[in-house]
């Protein structure tokens, strides 16, 4: 494997924001995650969880609620504003002004047709779904309170809107409240607080769940607007609910960071007994508040204040036919996400720079000489935005020289240029930029720093020459058939070629000198997640979001030999285990045989020489090898090196003098700095 | 130590002939103080008492008729309605002279009333441009509910542009002209509706507890027992931190310069 001087970095003060609220949506099983500053991102569930879209947030923006409408995408924030997204260019593609004060929260009927949402100043409105845009259609009976949350009955003649204090139920054709449920206030000193009903389900035998804030789940007959059953489940709130799609099975997430099933059945084993609503099971995944919850068909998916995205199968789900059992079968355990699957991180190869993106900001830092001493200058330019609308960074780039400097937010771009002295680094701004240049998803410079590679819409690519202090446009590649936004982007080293591959699972190759399209990689049916291209024999890695991994040689248009031994002999199962997927593929450019890749918590070097394991050899051998000798050691090679030394990794990358950087961002940091969680009491401490 | 017994109060409806019976009280009862008289209100009866003082205890009781103690009676009611009376009074003049302060103290206050006029007049014809835009185009918004809200939104997007580029006027006194876009977006409901959601979950009364203490519940009660996991508050002191740390510098800085 050889030795290399580390640069270990834990300087990078990333934070991720917490969540806010999901939705599911079960034909495209795709799930909408809303965080607290705004950003939307999109997670294909068939695909491993794979983070296939992240739409930047702004600062101003604040979003309560999440909803599905067959394939569009729609949220509501404090604002007051019904934003539509569009997810094929990664933007809000509009806001439209609701005028009822701040937007507690969005629903949309079954059918489709109708959203209604639920405003601070008490009314209920609702808006048509039309073709390309939506339009106010009228406002139900307003009330003397805040509306919290909704929930449509399933026909689509009923809402229940809970409130505080209340539930109320409205017939839809009318406008009316038709039935008023009273909800208890807490007990002891709780008494004199409003109860608020933070979260409502109405199911199709008109039966209304509640949850609130004094810790109870309630079950309500809404015919008559009776209580049926109360379960106090916690001594905080209960801040959501999630109805599964037979209505079988309704989960509450707490603020004590449990979800708790309640379950439609039989609560004893004697034939003539009627169902009801029982608590069945409690998970407990999180460790800070619950604020969004969603269950699917094999899993409950839940997301808070800290930050991270559980999923959690369900066992009974599973029978032997299903699909899925194959992929998960040994990973039953809950997935937990934490990392965006993007890069945060990049590297300067030749001049030892590092440039970390957040949301607001970027900070450039130089690393120091690797003789041991890190001399750190960091400058941090873009403290604050005077952009306009203080949108978040989308993402950035940073050629190999250092040179030059990039970042895009989704309503501009901007260039920099960077010069080093010594210590000092003075940036400059590039003012005239080409007007096809709004906005990119992905930014990439030539090895050279000579081109600039910006993808746009409709998953084209944007080249633009770069000289002393300027920029020009040169070409727009642009593919034949192409919706998907370029997620990932990869330049050769001798600036030939230049691969992108978007969201649908689609690689393109680009031949430089011709600006023409060269060949698309044949379609795997996972989305690739990290691409590299070797320097000298121009072979591209990809690795897929399924921990797949293939070789493809750009010059020959087929796969290389080596990939097809791989997968002749399948991945070892320890490797297909994984639950993150492979973020960065980067390589040695003193061993042409090494590939070196890493994801959240190992990074691995592939030696093509050596031989492959197969499923029985053990995989993590590298502790093992060392206790052998000399002489036994070849025998028990493989070709898979992992080193788990490094835990939570955000970027590994190798410089130009062969030392290997590694940026760590220690899970226990992100959450020490976290909101306060509740305090409970455990006996003996 | 004064016991104080109450006296039967004098029925003053009673029927006509019936001779009235008044108890006969100890003499230490009688020893009344002037406070304690107005509490039974009628000078009548403090001479009734008086003239008891002189009786002994074995006497037959008076006989008094019944016009006399309805006579009092009714002298004892008038005089408490007009005690009330003078009280209103007073208390309605109280008022009156408060109300006639504040409405000087008002006067007092603000501008004279030419300049106001002035003030009137200028500024509500600028101010009234963006707000009547604003209220025009609301109107309009309200009224063409169902036209369609996304052409009243365009509308009133060009209205606004064209309003300022036709009318440019000097503004007297201390006004400027502003975008209603440039203005913070978090406007108070938006921020009511937020502190609303932080009281409730992170507000007094939501048991929340320390990042801090999370961590260390966690290392007290794993399998491996350690410590908390910050035992030092590293912001305690640090204004003394800061000063020190400048000082500091400063003493360098004097060290260096009389060696160099």
């Amino acid at each position: 494997m050889g030795e290399f001087k580390v640069h270990r970095v834990r300087f990078f003060d990333y934070m991720p924001t917490a969540i806010r609220a999901m939705a599911f949506n079960a034909h495209t099983e795709r799930l909408a995650l809303a965080r607290m500053d705004g950003s939307v991102e999109i997670f294909n569930f068939t695909d491993h969880y794979f983070q296939e879209k992240v739409i930047p947030g702004k600062d101003s923006r604040s979003t309560e609620s999440l909803c599905w409408v067959g394939g569009r995408l729609f949220s509501a924030g404090l604002n007051g504003e019904i934003t539509e997204y569009d997810l094929e260019n990664l933007r809000p593609k509009y806001s439209l002004e609701a005028y009822g004060g701040p937007i507690w929260t969005i629903i949309s009927n079954t059918q489709g047709t109708q959203l209604a949402i639920g405003c601070e100043d008490g009314t209920v409105k609702l808006f048509e779904v039309l073709e390309e845009h939506i339009q106010f259609e009228r406002n139900l009976d307003r009330q003397k309170g805040r509306i919290i949350s909704l929930s449509w009955h399933p026909s689509g003649t009923h809402i229940a809107a809970g409130m505080m204090d209340m539930i109320r139920v409205f017939d839809v054709p009318t406008g009316h409240a038709v039935q008023r449920l009273l909800v208890d206030r807490g007990f002891g000193g709780s008494k004199s607080q409003e109860t608020v009903v933070w979260s409502v389900a109405f199911l199709s035998d008109h039966t209304v769940v509640s949850g609130d804030s004094a810790g109870k789940v309630q079950v309500w007959d809404g015919h008559t607007g009776t209580l049926v059953k109360t379960h106090l489940v916690t001594k905080w709130d209960v801040l959501a609910l999630s109805v599964s799609k037979d209505e079988s099975s309704v989960v509450a997430g707490t603020s004590e960071g449990t979800v708790i099933q309640f379950q439609f059945i039989a609560p004893t084993l004697h034939q003539q007994q009627d169902k009801e609503w029982v608590r069945t099971r409690t998970f407990k995944n999180h460790t800070h508040d619950v604020r969004a919850l969603a269950e699917i068909e094999t899993a409950i998916v839940s997301g808070g204040m800290d930050t991270h995205l559980v999923v959690r199968p369900l066992l009974e789900k599973f029978d032997e036919n299903t699909e899925m059992a194959e992929i998960t079968l040994a990973g039953f355990d809950s997935v937990l996400l934490f990392f965006p699957q993007r890069n945060l991180v990049s590297c300067a190869k030749k001049a030892g720079l590092l440039l970390f993106q957040f949301p607001g900001q970027l900070e450039l830092w130089r690393l120091g000489d690797s003789d041991g001493h890190d001399g750190r200058n960091t400058v941090n330019i873009v403290d604050s935005f005077q952009t306009k609308g203080s949108d978040h960074i989308c993402c950035s780039a940073l050629s190999s020289c250092g040179g030059w400097l990039a970042y895009s937010t989704v309503s501009c771009v901007r260039i920099y240029r960077l010069q080093t002295d010594n210590n000092n680094i003075s940036i400059t701004k590039v003012s005239k930029l080409p007007k096809a240049l709004r906005s990119a998803h992905q930014l990439c410079f030539s090895s050279d720093s000579s081109k600039m590679f910006a993808a746009s819409s409709q998953s084209s690519v944007l080249v633009i020459a770069l000289t002393q202090s300027e920029c020009k446009y040169v070409h727009t590649l642009k593919p034949k058939s192409g919706q998907q936004p370029i997620h990932l982007m990869t330049t050769s080293v001798d600036g030939k070629w230049l691969a992108a591959a978007n969201s649908d699972c689609e690689i393109r190759v680009y031949n430089l000198q011709k600006l023409k399209l060269h060949c698309i990689v044949p379609v795997y049916g996972s989305c690739p997640s990290a691409m590299g291209i070797h320097p000298t024999t121009n072979n591209m890695t990809v690795v897929h979001a399924d921990q797949q991994l293939f070789e493809y040689s750009i010059v020959e248009k087929q796969y290389t030999d080596w990939s097809r031994k791989l997968q002749k002999q399948g991945l070892h199962n320890v490797w297909l285990d994984r639950d993150t997927p492979v973020t960065h593929v980067t390589f040695n450019p003193k061993n042409p045989n090494q590939v070196v890749l890493h994801d959240m918590h190992m990074f691995c070097i592939i030696d093509q020489s050596l031989p492959l394991p197969d499923q029985k050899t053990q995989f993590y051998n590298q502790m093992t090898l060392r206790s052998l000798s000399e002489q036994e050691r070849p025998s028990h090679l493989h070709a898979f090196k992992i080193c788990k030394t490094f835990q939570d990794l955000l970027c590994v990358s190798l410089l130009d003098d062969q030392s290997l950087v590694v940026v760590e961002r220690p899970l226990l940091a992100i959450t020490s700095q976290l909101p306060a969680p509740v305090r409970q009491k455990k006996f003996a401490t | 130590m004064h016991k104080m017994l109450v006296e039967k109060e004098v029925q003053p409806h009673r029927r006509s002939g019936l001779m009235t019976y008044r108890p006969k009280m100890a003499k230490k009862l009688l020893r009344k103080s002037p406070s304690s008289s107005n509490k039974f209100n009628s000078a009548n009866m403090t001479d009734d008492f008086q003239l008891h003082l002189d009786s002994s205890d074995d006497d037959a009781p008076e006989e008094v008729t019944f016009e006399e103690s309805k006579a009092s009676a009714l002298r004892s009611m008038k005089n408490a309605l007009e005690t009330s009376k003078r009280e209103k009074d007073l208390l309605k003049e109280k008022r009156r002279k408060r109300q006639e302060l504040f409405q000087e103290q008002k006067k007092r206050r603000l501008l004279p009333a030419h300049i106001l006029e002035e003030i009137d007049t200028a500024p509500a014809k600028k101010q009234k441009l963006p707000g009547d835009q604003a209220e025009s185009n609301h109107e309009e918004a309200s009224c063409s509910w169902e036209e369609g809200r996304e052409g009243s939104k365009e509308g009133y997007e060009k209205e606004t542009k064209k309003g300022f580029k036709g009318n440019i006027r000097s503004l007297k006194g201390n006004y400027s002209v502003m975008r209603v876009a440039d203005q913070s977006s978090t406007n108070s409901q938006q921020q009511t509706a937020m502190d609303f959601i932080q009281a409730r979950l992170y507000g007094p009364g939501s048991q929340r507890t320390t990042n801090n203490e999370l961590l260390s519940l966690e290392n007290k009660r794993g399998p491996n027992k350690s410590a908390a996991m910050q035992f030092v508050n590293k912001k305690w002191g640090t204004e003394k931190k800061a000063k020190a740390e400048k000082l500091k510098k400063q003493w360098i800085q004097k060290q260096k310069v009389p060696s160099s």
